[in-house]
């Protein structure tokens, strides 16, 4: 399966920063996922999944929204801002 | 806050779903990285059949896998709430019922893939690349994605 990586933007979720890709930043990324493809997928999950404590977010076990939209409004509302969880625009 | 998602924990939801007959499919940005997207993420997400039966045995396997649900908490998921986010177990897991621009179970079910075991979406045709550009700018959804370049004609 051949597959490629939705290029043209990059979207920042820290700085809500979107902006054209660079053709050079574009080549260096599908170089990355080249790399990572032929990586077993043991291993690309033990690089890929890490876990840092987010504030707000992680300090409840459970919950749950009667829609996506209410989870972003929700988001935006309750987290602070660098976590990125906002909307760029 | 559970511990890091790691392969054997891919293999558990794999091999107690399925004992259960849980239909599901991994996706966003976990489901991105199971096709070698490389990137980083804290939890994985799976998209849910939202039928009943289909919710009771997530309920059973989740509490398998060792999920502490409340009977309030088993219910909502049973019915199959949009999305649900679960801190209260072996790792983090979010249940999403309802993604964003896709139509049906069945639809993205149609679209999967399988990397070992693992079934995967999304997958986004080359004629979605317009639409899924859109949601990436407008950050409707939290990941990037991953296109299929099968689809792509000559």
């Amino acid at each position: 399966m051949a597959v490629s990586i939705l290029g043209g933007v990059v979207a920042n979720r820290q700085g809500c920063e979107t902006r054209p890709m660079a053709q050079d930043e574009l080549h260096d990324w599908d170089a990355e996922f080249e790399a990572a493809a032929r990586r077993p997928l043991r291993t690309r999950m033990r690089y890929a999944f890490v876990r840092t404590y987010k504030p707000v977010l992680d300090d409840a076990t459970y919950r749950s929204f009667d829609s996506l939209a209410e989870y972003r409004a929700w988001c935006e509302a309750n987290l602070p801002s660098w976590l990125g969880y906002g909307r760029a625009v | 806050m559970g511990a890091r998602f790691d392969y054997a924990q891919a293999e558990e939801i794999r091999d107690v779903f399925a004992r259960h007959g849980v239909r599901y499919l991994f996706l966003g940005k976990s489901g991105a990285i199971l096709l070698g997207f490389p990137d980083t993420t804290q939890d994985a997400d799976v998209f849910v059949e939202r039928t009943m039966a289909n919710g009771l045995a997530l309920v059973a396997a989740l509490r398998e896998l060792g999920f502490t649900l409340t009977d309030a908490e088993a219910d909502e998921i049973a019915r199959g709430k949009d999305f649900v986010q679960l801190k209260n177990g072996p790792f983090d897991l979010d249940l999403v019922f309802a993604p964003d621009g896709i139509e049906t179970f069945a639809d993205a079910w149609r679209r999967r893939v399988e990397v070992e075991g693992l079934p995967d979406i999304e997958l986004v045709r080359a004629d979605q690349i317009n639409q899924a550009y859109e949601r990436v700018v407008k950050k409707d959804v939290r990941y990037r994605f991953v296109i299929d370049m099968a689809s792509l004609e000559a």
